[in-house]
């Protein structure tokens, strides 16, 4: 039977006197939704552990009073990771903050769970170095989330995305016991297996990340960064296709459909793109030496893919300007519409303007708007839904059209999620990719860990339900 | 919705650069297959061993220095459970975050759980110059002009910077460009080697050192002496992928395992890093034994 909160809250204070313990219905709303918003869940308590020792004993009195756990770092999942959806209790990461030691010859640092990508590129700087992984949220969203979740970003078609990076990490299992996994050499350390690996992309499922060994690269010495504008979608996917065979290895290859760019554009963060067109960014990296003698060659792959309006530079404020205007579109969408929901499907490349088109059709027959955004050279595919939901008609209409959506990114060979991970958003449609089989083999991995499912219950599969 | 298992069929998407083909291929099977697109597979050990051994051997190959590990390029796979059960792991798109990762960690498993049928490749772009070069000098010259090295934004672009530890260590440098930027290349290795005092010189053949007996992994930091002194062992030649912070040992008797990695596993291990060998299985302890138990039992392996 679970105790009274009253007693459980009570064994915390005992068990962990330097943590915040909050219960009160002001305190919970904050922390009733994620970045997706419209699906909320009251918590009954958050926790905010002071350190990595009292968030394992939270966790241990948590696990022995069988109240549900949800692991929380800056909430901007957008796909209703970390969200009480049964309930109890969220462990939220903001007190582990620190940058514990950057290793310049060994090309790593030790971070703890809580610290977000600006402080880390900020401690960065002086180095020369870099932790490449750049999701949009970067400027406050945590490694804890970042690794939980798998994130990637823009610039990760060549570098890759979070799991490239994590050497090692440490976790608090659900008895409060903690264990190293790797570390700064990357290896397995003492255990047999590379169990860090079923950790990376569990979204929290499996146990509390408190630290992380990351792997670090040399910054590049130069970048050039260039937009093209394409007329249709055919001449859009065939630049895409010439850029990612280029040999040099674009370092990110963004796509912004003319609804995104109509959106930028009519906001406060306009920079000037050109209005009623596809719009290609595209990087490449660098020592000057190679990257300058690489321009006119990429250039020509856009030009010859159709685009009359190339341009390309050098200089860090172009460049920020274009990144700016592709990455305020989460923020632009929640002011312009009381909810939206984004996708985050990965197709083959070959199926780009087809699918692109079905979001369309959907989305025109259904009255909602649509906004797309792409990680193209992953095809790694972003159409958000605009929608209200308020008006439950609404979310039928959005939720079948994300299920149409997935079905036929099944079909073509794609996988359900790129980089924002399965939360409950996605979780219904993992039987469409998944076998009995290897159904069986994906929910074999909770029960070392999280047997009965009280790690963030409800999330990434269906079946997983805690019952006390 | 499917309720049936999929499995990856053998494919070439030139589009996406992938190739999905069997796990027992060498590489020119794979090249078959890919050059014709003008693309290529760089991880690559040695020229006649099956991929799925060399897989086994290492879970890195020289170009793993640009590319990364063969689990950042292998996207997904055919698997065949003990009892022959088959699954698909994995994905034939190159991003992909849905469920547990059981691709890598199967990848990095040997064959406990198992054994891969088919691998979905990533491929890259093949250029028309391939060139690998050596540069000699004094060990304080080589150490100086591998830290050096490691920290530019150079070792991005070259295919492997490898440190070959025998009796006359040297490092390698591999690259792979097109016609266009090899100048560029050259420049810069000339300067570097003359900046540290090195000879530079074309090496004789690819850097394919095969199939190592032992693999240590260890950091970027600790990866030059850690290879020059397990050199010293008798007939051991050591190749370090410095930038993976891997040393591939080649030793004359795989018996000599435990005892070159005695003095040395208990660090590794402290800062993260292990040994592995094709040759010997270590045994692991009571609680990873308890989990393992779990997951075989979950598994429906005996
Ligand atoms: C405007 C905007 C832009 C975005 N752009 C991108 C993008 O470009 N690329 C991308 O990948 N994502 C993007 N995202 C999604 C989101 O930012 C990422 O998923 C991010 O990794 C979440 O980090 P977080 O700290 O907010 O984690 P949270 O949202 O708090 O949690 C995410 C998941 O991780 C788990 N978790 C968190 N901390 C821990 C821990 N310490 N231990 C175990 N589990 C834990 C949670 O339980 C949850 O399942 C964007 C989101 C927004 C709002």
């Amino acid at each position: 039977m679970t105790p009274p909160i009253n007693a459980v809250v009570a064994a915390l204070h005992r068990a962990a006197p330097g943590s915040r313990v909050m219960m009160s219905p002001a305190q919970m709303a904050g922390y009733e939704s994620d970045g997706l918003g419209y699906k909320s869940f009251r918590p009954d308590l958050v926790v905010i552990p002071s350190d990595a020792d009292e968030l394992a004993q939270v966790v241990r009195v948590l696990h022995d009073a069988r109240v549900p756990i949800c692991l929380r770092g800056a909430g901007t999942s957008l796909s209703g990771g970390p969200v009480a959806a049964q309930g109890g209790a969220i462990v939220h990461t903001s007190k582990l903050r620190a940058i514990r030691e950057i290793s310049l010859d060994g090309f790593w640092c030790e971070v703890e769970s809580g610290v977000n990508l600006r402080q880390l590129d900020e401690a960065l700087q002086p180095s020369g170095l870099c932790y490449p992984p750049d999701p949009s949220s970067g400027p406050v969203c945590t490694i804890g989330g970042n690794v939980a979740s798998n994130a990637g970003g823009a610039h990760c078609f060549r570098y890759g995305v979070t799991s490239n990076y994590v050497l090692g990490l440490e976790v608090v299992l659900l008895d409060g016991s903690t264990h190293r996994f790797g570390g700064p050499a990357g290896g397995n350390g003492p255990w047999l297996e590379d169990w860090k690996r079923l950790m990376i992309g569990s979204e929290g499922t499996l146990g509390a990340f408190t630290r992380f060994w990351l792997r670090l690269t040399p910054r590049p010495e130069k970048v050039w960064t260039f937009r093209a504008t394409y007329p249709d979608l055919q001449s859009t996917e065939r630049a895409i296709h010439g850029l990612v065979r280029h040999p040099a290895f674009p370092v990110a290859i963004e796509l912004m459909d003319p609804r995104a760019v109509a959106l930028v554009e009519t906001s406060s963060m306009a920079v000037g793109l050109p209005k009623g067109h596809f719009l290609i960014v595209t990087e490449i990296d660098g020592p000057a030496a190679l990257v300058d003698l690489r321009v006119e060659s990429v250039a020509e792959v856009l030009r010859s893919a159709g685009s009359a309006d190339v341009l390309f530079s050098d200089k860090a404020e172009d460049r920020e300007n274009l990144f700016k205007a592709r990455k305020a579109m989460g923020g632009l969408l929640g002011q312009v519409s009381p909810d939206f929901l984004v996708q985050d499907a990965v197709i083959p490349k070959r199926a780009l303007a087809n699918l692109l088109q079905l979001i369309y059709d959907e989305a025109d027959r259904a009255g909602v708007p649509a906004v797309t955004v792409m990680h193209a050279g992953d095809g790694n595919l972003h159409p958000n839904f605009l929608f209200d939901s308020r008006i439950p008609e609404e979310v039928k209409k959005v939720e079948g059209i994300s299920k149409r959506l997935m079905q036929r990114v099944v079909e073509v060979g794609g996988a359900l999620s790129g980089e924002h991970g399965i939360g409950n958003d996605k979780s219904a449609y993992m039987p469409m990719v998944f076998g009995p089989e290897s159904m069986h083999l994906q929910l074999a991995i909770p029960q070392i860990f999280n047997p009965r499912h009280q790690f963030n219950p409800m999330k990434v599969f269906t079946e997983r339900r805690f019952v006390a | 919705m499917i309720t049936e298992e999929r499995f990856f069929e053998h494919f070439m998407d030139p589009v996406d650069g992938v190739l999905c083909l069997s796990a027992t291929s060498d590489a020119a099977a794979i090249e078959r297959e890919a050059s014709p697109h003008g693309l290529r597979f760089p991880l690559l050990l040695d020229r006649a061993t099956p991929l799925c051994e060399q897989v086994a051997s290492s879970p890195f190959a020289p170009a793993s220095s640009r590319y990364g590990p063969y689990c950042d390029n292998i996207t997904g796979m055919n698997w065949e459970l003990p009892d022959g059960r088959r699954v698909r792991v994995g994905e034939r798109v190159v991003k992909s975050t849905t469920g547990y990762d059981l691709l890598r960690f199967l990848l990095a498993s040997s064959s406990r759980y198992g054994r891969a049928m088919d691998y979905v490749l990533r491929l890259r772009p093949a250029c028309d110059t391939s060139r690998v070069f050596c540069l000699r000098g004094d060990a304080a010259c080589l150490r100086s002009a591998l830290k050096s090295l490691l920290q530019s934004t150079w070792m991005h672009w070259l295919d492997s910077v490898d440190l070959v530890a025998g009796d006359s260590p040297f490092l390698r440098v591999a690259v792979h460009c097109p016609a266009l930027e090899f100048e560029a290349y050259q420049d810069f290795l000339s300067a570097f080697s003359k900046k540290f005092s090195l000879a530079l010189e074309p090496a004789a053949g690819p850097a394919l050192d095969g199939c190592p007996d032992l693999v240590v992994k260890t950091t970027p930091e600790f990866v030059a002496d850690t290879a020059l002194s397990l050199a010293k062992h008798p007939g051991a030649k050591c190749v370090a992928l410095c930038s993976c912070g891997v040393v591939h040992v080649f030793l004359p008797d795989s018996g000599a395992i435990g005892e070159i990695v005695r003095p040395i596993e208990s660090a590794l291990h402290a800062m993260g890093g292990h040994w592995q060998s094709r040759h010997v299985s270590p045994s692991p302890s009571p609680l990873e034994a308890s989990w393992i138990s779990t997951l075989r039992k979950e598994w429906n392996i005996s």
